[in-house]
């Protein structure tokens, strides 16, 4: 991932954190204040419902207290105390006198708590009213809910007694009421979303036809039969939500009021119902308005977040692509420097460091170049030297010689012509070798078989390893097989084993062990060469495929060289480790396949001065 | 057996003191106050329509005896009753009868025309009667002569032709009944929609054989409710009206006139059928149960009777041997009974009140308080005004009313049977004589308490106080032909060119 993305991501990743929280914020704020004037809206109604009921009881109690203190009553109640009274005449006064003071419910009772006339159940008069005698002071008790048994059922009344005296100790019983019901509920006033229902608790469980509200018409009543049955089991107040349907808005939440009768029994229940719509719709704005929101200052932030990456990144870019260009040995590499601040400061130190790598380099190259020039003069002069001086000694014999006998002389000349000719030919080979070297021949590719030109190899050097006379070297051979066979050309292979080899034996003055192992590799083969001589030092291994370097007295430093070469035409690599008096290991590692059969074109006059392949270097740093 | 006339003359012969007094009362009247001609009288009645066609009626139904009233006014029967049990003649003029009382001749009277101008004669008599006859009777006719012939002995049959539906009529075909009677139907207004009055207009019928009437028109407006027709009649705008027997007290408390007639109606219980001792039981437990004295002393102020029997005193003459107090040993013995406990605990029965009206509702409500105190599950189910007196549904009560516009005690059991679906639990006649049958009938079907009486009720009339010579039969037929209205606006002379009522006579 770019410096720029994970700039981007980041600015981004803060600006959605900072909307989301800010968003969040506003949404949880916005509804618990809602919520909290909701509950106060239905706090207010449950209040309003609490002083429409109290006074409805007062105006029960006013009515009832009217009829009580009328002319009429008090002449019944007269006529009623008498002996012997005839309290049929009165059986329907109930009806009209509820009629006259709007009354739902209407009873008048005897003092011995005989039914004299009743509205609601005429049928009744004549019956026993048991509990009136419960109570003495009813005058001054306040209106309670009762369950007001009818012929077609029961009802919820709000009601009211008082008496008053006849005389000859006898009391007329003066009972009304009002019915609660949906009429009750309609004459609440509510505020929209919200509702009233009244569920009348006259049966044991849930009766979902005793729930109502003001229109009389409530569908899926069954749903509150949870609310219902729980408040029977805990008669207080609560506050209950229903989901109607998955749509949170239409979700309504109910305060549950209980009613008590005057044996503190549950004869009724109040639900109180807020829809929850007007604040999950306000809830679901503000949710989109803030989405809104926070999606454009997302895709601001995104804009500027490209815009300040780019800005930001850009030098860095220039940076990291100054840096891959070094990389690649582009010295003179140089960016841009824009402003004064840390970026610019960071450019400014890549051009001087770049700049002071180039000088560098180029001191070193011409440090280099001077040591191996100086190396190659010191070879040359080491390996001139030694044929010159049997040269000079010899042409020096023959001065000396001229003065001698002729038959003496043409021995001498003899002598001294053989010899100019051998060291002459000293010198041809070593000429030839350094011509040799500078014209390492392109490889021609073919398959060979390593393991096969590692035996051949070792052949050669057979007779010497068991000469007489000279301490017995060992040769081990640890080789896989098959081995497949790759594409090399076999001449180079075979020469650059040669030079193992020989490195190996004069490696070993004094005897030892040659291995030589193979094995496959990860696309190509691995190839090693141990000796078990003295080793190397660290700083002998840096240089070792160094041309014209050598730790022998009578080597060029050509050999390890064209290994070297060879490897690297091969498109292989070469390493070597060495343990001080332990041996060295030379390890070739050559692909199955070259990518073209053909040899790459071959340089013809490959110079120490030029930069050896990156798998040399690396191998040449190990 | 012993007729209704019968047993009325032999009680005016015990009491010949109260029968002079009577005249001497009327006589005092009459020379106080002489008839007058003209007039409207406004009579609201409760039912909403009213047919005069007797075709149409159904017996014991509360709107039978409005539509007898109308047709009253409009039609004559062959005989009448007369309030001293006396058989007066109407448009027959003499009857005989074969000693079996299964041939009736009648002659009818000559001279008579109809509304529409036809004469009377036998075939029109024959006619009339043909569809209104029971079973096992016919009819046929010869000049003036019509013979009415029974299967079986009809001793009664002047009580069955002096009431109910035995109108002459003329049927001209063309949906219009002509009568012989006081008043002709110039106007009818029936109600199209349930809860709103009908309008019926009768005009004076100068050519009546008995004379034309005192009244010029009467007016008739039915289904009005109990308060309004009160309230009419307080403020002058009706001069005679049913009267609900919930306000009789508060007219009688505001010096209005109120006539009040025998009991004619009759509130009673239709029990469930099953023949298992259980559902005996069960009958004989809600039959114990019923407090009938407290439903007419109380919930009726006073204004019915409790009903031990089917048949009212007047009509039957025994109904005094019934008790109305319940059998306390046989309660009692019934509440001690695990099998009436297990049977009332079941499943609740069914009180079905199909009568119409809030008094049959509140004697529902009643009875289904009383079963309960006797721990009898009764709950009273809708109103089914279609099934009126169908019999009663498996463990099903129903609460009936029927009005009895017959004079004929056994024809009126028998209607009453019938409408009731309860078996003839005769038993078997011997040598025992018509009235003791009937009774013993009777007795039979109380005890089989398929049928339970609750109260019996009179027929209440409110009358204005400008009525006068209002004399209806005590059973509640009325004789409007004879009052007249007490006001300035009418004339004590009659129309020119027409008889007066007290000529024809």
């Amino acid at each position: 991932m770019t410096f720029r993305t994970k700039l981007l991501l980041t600015v981004l990743l803060t600006i959605l954190a900072s909307v989301s929280v800010v968003a969040y914020g506003v949404t949880y704020y916005t509804k618990a204040a809602f919520e909290e004037m909701d509950g106060e809206r239905t706090e207010a109604l449950v209040s309003q419902f609490k002083k429409e009921y109290a006074q409805r009881g007062e105006e029960v109690v006013q009515q009832v207290k009217n009829i009580a203190d009328s002319s009429v009553t008090l002449r019944m109640a007269i006529d009623l105390a008498r002996p012997n009274a005839d309290a049929s005449i009165y059986f329907n006064d109930a009806k009209g006198t509820a009629q006259d003071h709007n009354l739902d419910f209407m009873q008048f009772v005897g003092s011995d708590g005989t039914l004299v006339s009743s509205l609601q159940y005429p049928a009744r008069v004549g019956y026993k009213v048991d509990w009136l005698a419960q109570k003495k002071d009813w005058d001054n008790s306040p209106p309670f809910l009762k369950k007001e048994e009818l012929p077609e059922g029961v009802e919820l009344s709000l009601t009211v007694v008082r008496t008053l005296s006849g005389g000859n100790d006898k009391t007329l019983y003066v009972v009304g009421g009002r019915r609660l019901d949906q009429n009750f509920l309609s004459s609440l006033v509510l505020p929209s979303g919200m509702r009233a229902l009244l569920y009348r608790n006259l049966e044991p469980g849930f009766i979902p036809s005793a729930l109502t509200d003001a229109s009389g018409n409530l569908p899926q009543a069954d749903r509150f039969q949870p609310l219902i049955e729980q408040i029977q089991k805990q008669p207080h107040a609560m506050v209950r939500r229903i989901d109607w349907t998955m749509d949170a808005a239409d979700a309504e939440t109910f305060h549950e009021i209980p009613l008590m009768g005057p044996n503190n029994e549950l004869l009724a229940v109040l639900l109180v119902g807020s829809s929850q719509r007007e604040l999950v719709l306000l809830t679901r704005k503000i949710v989109r308005i803030s989405a809104a929101v926070a999606g454009a200052a997302l895709l601001i932030g995104l804009l500027m977040s490209l815009w300040i990456s780019a800005r930001i990144t850009k030098p860095v870019e220039e940076l990291a692509e100054g840096a891959r260009e070094v990389a690649t040995g582009r010295w003179d590499t140089r960016i841009d420097v824009r402003g004064t601040d840390e970026i610019g400061q960071l450019a400014t130190a890549f051009n001087d460091m770049t700049r002071t790598l180039a000088a560098q380099k180029e001191r070193l190259l011409q440090t280099e170049r001077v040591a191996a020039w100086r190396e190659l003069a010191r070879r040359l002069a080491h390996e001139l030297r030694n044929p010159l001086f049997p040269l000079q000694i010899t042409v020096e014999n023959l001065q000396r010689a001229r003065q001698l006998e002729a038959k003496q002389f043409l021995e001498v000349f003899h002598e001294s012509t053989a010899t100019l000719k051998a060291e002459l030919a000293n010198l041809n080979t070593i000429v030839g070798r350094f011509s040799d070297f500078s014209k390492m021949p392109a490889p021609q590719f073919s398959r060979v078989n390593v393991n096969e030109a590692l035996r051949n190899a070792v052949k050669l050097f057979e007779p010497q390893f068991t000469a007489v006379g000279k301490p017995t070297i060992t040769t081990e051979f640890f080789l896989t097989e098959p081995l497949p066979e790759i594409d090399a050309d076999p001449d180079l292979l075979h020469r650059a084993f040669q030079n193992l080899v020989l490195n190996a034996l004069d490696a070993m003055p004094a005897g030892g062990t040659l291995t030589l192992r193979s094995a496959e590799s990860k696309g190509g083969v691995r190839i090693e060469v141990s000796d078990t001589g003295k080793g190397l030092t660290p700083e002998e291994c840096s240089r070792l495929f160094t041309p014209y370097y050598t730790t022998k007295q009578q080597g060029t430093g050509l050999g390890l060289a064209i290994v070297q070469s060879v490897v690297s035409d091969h498109h292989g690599n070469i390493s070597v480790t060495s343990d001080e008096d332990r041996g060295t290991t030379f390890r070739i590692e050559l692909p199955q396949r070259q990518a073209q059969r053909s040899s790459p074109p071959a340089s013809d006059t490959p110079s120490p001065n030029t930069r050896p392949p990156l798998s040399t270097l690396a191998a040449a740093s190990d | 057996m012993r007729s209704i006339a019968s047993r009325w003359r032999a009680g005016i012969k015990r009491a010949p003191f109260f029968g002079f007094a009577a005249a001497l009362c009327a006589c005092a009247a009459l020379a106080t106050k002489l008839p007058r001609y003209g007039g409207v009288l406004r009579i609201e009645l409760r039912e909403a329509a009213l047919s005069p066609d007797p075709r149409e009626w159904k017996p014991g139904t509360p709107e039978f005896a409005s539509n007898e009233k109308l047709a009253a006014l409009i039609f004559d029967r062959l005989v009448s009753l007369d309030e001293y049990g006396r058989f007066l003649p109407q448009l027959a003029v003499e009857w005989s009868h074969d000693p079996a009382f299964q041939r009736w001749v009648f002659k009818l009277r000559g001279g008579v025309t109809f509304s529409d101008g036809s004469a009377l004669s036998g075939a029109e008599a024959e006619a009339a009667l043909r569809p209104l006859l029971p079973a096992g009777m016919r009819a046929s006719s010869s000049g003036m002569t019509l013979t009415l012939q029974s299967a079986a002995a009809a001793p009664d049959m002047l009580e069955q032709l002096a009431s109910g539906r035995y109108f002459i009529f003329h049927d001209a075909g063309d949906g219009r009944l002509a009568g012989t009677g006081a008043f002709i139907l110039t106007e009818a207004s029936h109600s199209r929609t349930d809860g709103k009055p009908s309008f019926y207009t009768l005009q004076a019928n100068n050519s009546c054989w008995a004379g034309r009437p005192f009244l010029d028109r009467v007016e008739i407006t039915a289904g009005l409710p109990a308060l309004k027709r009160l309230l009419d009649l307080e403020l002058g705008q009706a001069d005679v009206i049913e009267l609900a027997p919930e306000l009789v007290r508060r007219a009688r408390q505001e010096d209005l006139r109120v006539w009040t007639s025998d009991p004619v109606t009759l509130f009673g219980l239709r029990l469930p059928d099953g023949d298992g001792a259980e559902q005996a039981r069960l009958r004989e437990a809600i039959s114990l149960s019923l407090d009938r004295v407290t439903m007419a002393g109380v919930l009726l102020q006073r204004q019915a009777q409790p009903a031990a029997a089917l048949l009212p005193e007047w009509l039957s003459g025994y109904a005094s041997l019934f008790s109305i107090e319940p059998d306390s040993e046989s309660e009692r013995e019934l509440r001690g009974t695990p099998k009436l406990s297990s049977a009332a605990a079941g499943e609740p029965m069914l009180l079905r009140v199909d009568a119409p009206g809030e008094l049959a509702k509140l004697l529902g409500d009643r009875v289904a308080l009383n079963a309960r105190q006797k721990g009898i599950n009764l709950q009273i189910a809708g109103k089914n005004q279609q099934t009126h007196l169908a019999p009663a549904a498996p463990a099903e009560v129903r609460l009936f009313v029927w009005r009895f516009t017959l004079l004929s005690a056994p024809a009126e059991l028998a209607e009453l049977q019938a409408s009731l679906r309860v078996g003839d639990s005769a038993e078997p006649g011997g040598a025992k004589g018509e009235l003791q049958q009937l009774y013993a009938k009777e007795r039979k079907l109380l005890e089989d308490r398929r049928v339970a009486p609750l109260v019996l009720l009179p027929e209440y009339i409110g009358l204005s106080a400008n009525i006068r010579d209002w004399m209806p039969a005590r059973w509640g037929a009325w004789r409007l032909a004879d009052a007249w209205l007490d006001t300035p606006a009418v004339s004590s002379a009659p129309p020119s060119e027409t008889p007066s009522r007290t000529q024809r006579e």
